[in-house]
């Protein structure tokens, strides 16, 4: 009764993963791995380790996805400029 | 296994799993919302686990969250904004849903936490959440267009 908590941390890590490999197009991917690295900071607060939980927020939630999209912009917009060109 | 503990398995399942679900299906305009509410419900959460727990130095998760939540909402409001300005998302009633539950949660622990040092930092979290969650969604919603074409 005790580690329910810890199950349901388990099962949120477990699905969110799932889902961010089936998701295929990167951008909603990002979206995916933004709450992916909110949840792993929740397990990982569930078992124990607040500091572990810390870096992963301060990297997770906010500099991955911008990292990603950024990322994705600049692919993009070389396709478009070689597409336009001869 | 205490209260604050089941509540915290509450919110998760049914908040946060909730907004997996959203961020994993549908439009591009839904998945943005359910990101920004992922944030939104797993702050309060963390609040319920800090206090189930009995270490108050938790809390600090919780303020990290709610420091960084918004701002990741923002980096997505932002870059994605073409995409956004052609289908903007409206979603006022799950917004202040994720809000209410952020305020009830903060005002239980500040019950339970009585006057101290403590009640000054949960309040603090618990503005910085909702006013946070407010403005990432208004970001999201198309409410600030100068800045986005800034």
């Amino acid at each position: 009764m005790a580690d329910v908590v810890i199950v349901v941390a388990l099962l949120l890590v477990a699905a969110a993963a799932t889902c961010a490999v089936l998701v295929r197009d990167p951008v909603r991917q990002a979206l995916v791995l933004a709450v992916l690295g909110v949840v792993l900071a929740v397990l990982f607060t569930v078992l124990q380790a607040p500091d572990v939980a810390l870096s992963q927020l301060a990297v997770g939630s906010a500099l991955t996805p911008l990292l990603l999209l950024l990322t994705v912009r600049k692919v993009r917009r070389r396709a478009r400029q070689e597409g336009r060109g001869p | 296994m205490n209260g604050w503990e089941f509540a915290a398995a509450l919110t998760l399942s049914g908040g946060v799993g909730g907004t997996l679900w959203g961020v994993a299906t549908g439009p591009l305009r839904r998945r943005v919302v359910a990101q920004n509410l992922s944030t939104a419900l797993a702050c309060p959460a963390l609040l319920l686990l800090a206090q189930g727990y009995d270490r108050p130095s938790y809390v600090d998760l919780a303020l990290v969250l709610a420091l960084l939540g918004p701002v990741g909402t923002l980096v997505f409001a932002r870059l994605l904004a073409d995409e956004l300005a052609e289908d903007p998302p409206r979603a006022w009633g799950v917004t202040y849903a994720a809000a209410g539950v952020g305020a009830a949660v903060v005002l239980a622990l500040c019950v339970a936490t009585g006057p101290s040092r403590a009640l000054v930092k949960l309040l603090a979290v618990g503005a910085l959440l909702i006013g946070g969650n407010v403005i990432a969604s208004r970001a999201l919603a198309g409410g600030f267009r100068g800045v986005r074409r800034g």
